[in-house]
């Protein structure tokens, strides 16, 4: 029997790997939801502020790379908060590894169950996901980031098939007026909320530092992730205003799998079913580094970092993901509705994640380097 | 040895998955064995039942018959009909349907709404309003023409595809669209059904989900100028016996800013395609003669149609939409309903034809 070692690390990942993995962190889930939470045309710039926002929050993030520790993994953040506070910080983490993986899980297959298997249990669906993602992520950390690039570039050419919702008859600019917000109540408030949280992601980088190459460049890398995300946010929300009008898009549920499904094509009907399926890369990759992540945090949370990986431990974490999401599946989750509040947890959590890491860690350096 | 452990696993899995009979697939879709329906006609039975019927086996060679069941809810048509038939329908192919003007005057969207969050039926399903029995139509014509149903799609996929310009049609998606939109009202074609024949009649134009009324064919044919596709293959005119062949047009509506007059403006270019009145068209007076009578009696005709619609208390046109602006605040629809009834208009036509003669001087 071969020892089971996940987080072995003979090369490094360089700039275009961050640009990636920032890119797909971020069009995880929530972006099929989004125009739902958005509704107004005039959110069209609360995109972009936020999508700025986000670009120094990632400025700071990228500080933190460039420093000495990011690349030394555990010893390094170590070096900065001393052990006990590390492992504090684990069981902190556990949680929010534990509520992302679950709830992406959870809306993807929902999503696919929705318009794929209608008839099928959502139990088996999860199974089946997280297994590909044991699979996966049973890789190593270094084979499983290198899964980026098939994510990558199956899916982004998606957003090329936006363009007849911009064409006329259906693109209409009427469709996009007021442009400016004339009246701000409690729902817009959501809404920047929701595009901040949805933007949350690249936070969950720094515990993949030691198979990182930060250099110079890094901060453009994570920039242009960035842009690139608010781009794809802008044209499938303005999209999806041109495609349902202002009035119509908060009734719908996954107004961006209903826009795909009006589309043709002369070789397939169902071409929603199609690209649902592509996706499944995107999360596969996504729930095997959060699956890595999560062990990896378990191991210092219980002091075992200088033991051996053994698969009793990766199968314990696997379970208690599959466990987790299981339970907030059967009891918890009300899909399809806005008044989900496990949703809106995560809403919260994923943009107090992104808020405080980066600033958080920085503050933690400057500190060390002044003592 | 490590391979014999997990099939041994994999085995006992699969073996225990199969005996509970606890499999994830639990619908067949064996082609032998199901009938894909093109098209449900619905229609009112009584008051609270709906008539619900379909042509079966669609695109087989196999005898068609009609299927007709009185229901109370339209999926429920859809389950009952799987008992008195031997293959069980699926509406994933589903691509018309044919309201009654009856229950359509009676109001749609509990109808479509169905077929709106049906996540199996495409978005681009057609309606259509049918005035007259269409079940018996069909009944009549299955011994004529077989595939009737196959052909009744594809003729209003036909007519869509290009913005022909012969009937107004809208799928599920459009029409959905303007019917939740505050400043549009949605409209569909409305197909007289004879025993023998199935003929368009003009469109039938509906306030919120409610059919009010039908425009007739030369009310029609102005729509389909100024609204629907801005495009005739054929425009007869009858008062100046004449017909204009690929007529184009582009429509300028100018709103004032206090909303209470309106210009619309509307270029018409086309050819003469044939002639019937005793003008010599080789004159020139004789055919700017014909030109000023077309337009005279396309203003009027115009006119009368936005005071129908003014009447019927419906906007169509999305002339409502012309109220939005990028840094005002949108007025709401009842507001803009007051504003339509009184609003005053002037219409503009100006016709460029080629007369496919030498003109002479």
């Amino acid at each position: 029997m071969t020892a089971l070692s996940l987080f072995e690390k003979s090369t490094t990942y360089n700039g275009a790997y961050i640009f990636m993995m920032a890119n797909r962190f971020q069009m995880l889930y929530f972006v099929f939801i989004m125009p739902t939470y958005l509704i107004h045309p005039y959110m069209i710039w609360g995109i972009v502020l936020v999508g700025i926002l986000s670009h120094f929050n990632l400025m700071l993030l990228s500080k933190w790379f460039r420093s000495r520790f990011a690349t030394k993994g555990y010893d390094g953040f170590v070096e900065v908060f001393g052990e006990t506070l590390v492992r504090f910080f684990a069981w902190i983490g556990l949680f929010f590894l534990l509520l992302k993986a679950s709830i992406i899980l959870i809306g993807y297959v929902e999503i696919v169950r929705t318009f794929i298997y209608p008839s099928m249990n959502q139990k088996w669906l999860i199974l089946f996901m997280l297994m590909i993602s044991w699979y996966v992520a049973s890789k190593g950390m270094e084979t499983t980031i290198r899964l980026i690039v098939i994510a990558f570039f199956m899916i982004i050419w998606i957003i090329l098939l936006i363009v007849p919702f911009y064409l006329p008859p259906i693109a209409a600019f009427h469709d996009l007026f007021p442009l400016i917000p004339l009246e701000w109540t409690e729902v817009n408030w959501e809404g920047l909320l929701f595009i901040w949280s949805s933007l949350s992601g690249p936070e969950y980088l720094i515990c993949l530092g030691p198979w990182l190459r930060p250099n110079e460049n890094t901060f453009k890398s994570l920039a242009y992730a960035n842009a690139l995300t608010v781009l794809e946010y802008l044209l499938l929300f303005v999209g999806s205003l041109f495609f349902f009008g202002s009035n119509y898009v908060s009734t719908t549920i996954y107004p961006v799998v209903n826009m795909y499904r009006y589309l043709q094509s002369p070789v397939i009907e169902r071409i929603d079913m199609l690209l649902i399926s592509i996706y499944l890369f995107q999360f596969v990759f996504a729930i095997s580094v959060l699956l890595l992540c999560f062990y990896g945090v378990a191991r210092i949370a219980g002091r075992k970092t200088t033991k051996p990986t053994s698969r009793m431990g990766y199968f314990a974490s696997w379970l208690t993901i599959l466990a987790c999401t299981m339970i907030i599946n059967e009891w918890a989750w009300n899909g399809g509705t806005v008044v989900n509040r496990l949703l809106n947890l995560q809403i919260w959590s994923g943009a107090i994640t992104y808020l405080l890491v980066p600033s958080f860690l920085l503050i933690s350096i400057y500190r060390k380097g002044r003592v | 040895m490590r391979w014999i452990h997990a099939a041994f696993a994999l085995t006992i899995l699969s073996g225990i998955i199969a005996t509970t009979g606890c499999s994830p697939f639990v619908e067949n879709n064996t082609i032998e064995e199901i009938a894909p329906v093109i098209f449900w006609s619905l229609n009112q039975s009584d008051d609270r039942h709906l008539e619900i019927s379909t042509l079966v086996p669609p695109l087989i060679h196999e005898k068609k018959r009609m299927l007709t069941l009185k229901v109370d809810l339209q999926k429920q048509g859809g389950k009952e009909f799987n008992l008195i038939y031997y293959r069980e329908l699926k509406p994933g192919q589903l691509r018309v349907i044919v309201i009654n003007e009856e229950l359509a005057r009676k109001g749609v969207l509990p109808l479509i709404s169905t077929y709106l969050m049906d996540t199996d039926i495409s978005q681009r399903l057609y309606l259509i309003i049918s005035r007259g029995n269409f079940e018996e139509f069909m009944r009549e014509q299955l011994n004529e023409q077989a595939n009737l149903d196959y052909f009744l799609y594809r003729m209003l996929k036909h007519y869509e595809a290009s913005n022909q310009g012969e009937m107004s049609i809208l799928n599920l998606h459009q029409f959905k669209n303007k019917l939740f939109s505050p400043y549009a009202d949605p409209y569909l074609p409305l197909f007289e059904v004879k025993k023998i024949n199935l003929t368009y009649k003009g469109t039938a134009m509906f306030r919120h989900d409610k059919m009010i009324n039908m425009l007739p064919l030369m009310d029609d044919q102005i729509f389909q100028l100024i609204n629907n596709d801005h495009y005739l293959k054929l425009f007869a005119v009858p008062s100046s016996d004449v017909i204009l062949g690929h007529v184009r047009s582009k429509v300028d509506i100018d709103l004032d800013p206090s909303y209470k007059n309106m210009t619309i403006k509307i270029d018409l270019t086309g050819r003469l395609e044939e002639y019937r009145g005793n003008k010599n068209l080789h004159k020139r007076e004789d055919l700017a003669k014909l030109h000023q009578d077309i337009e005279k009696y396309l203003v009027s005709r115009t006119s009368d149609l936005l005071k129908t619609m003014q009447q019927w208390k419906i906007d169509p046109l999305e002339i409502g939409t012309r109220t939005l602006h990028p840094f005002s605040k949108p007025i709401s629809d009842s507001e803009w309903l007051n504003l339509w009834e009184k609003m005053k208009f002037k219409i503009e036509y100006r016709l460029t034809i080629q007369p496919l003669v030498n003109v002479n001087q």
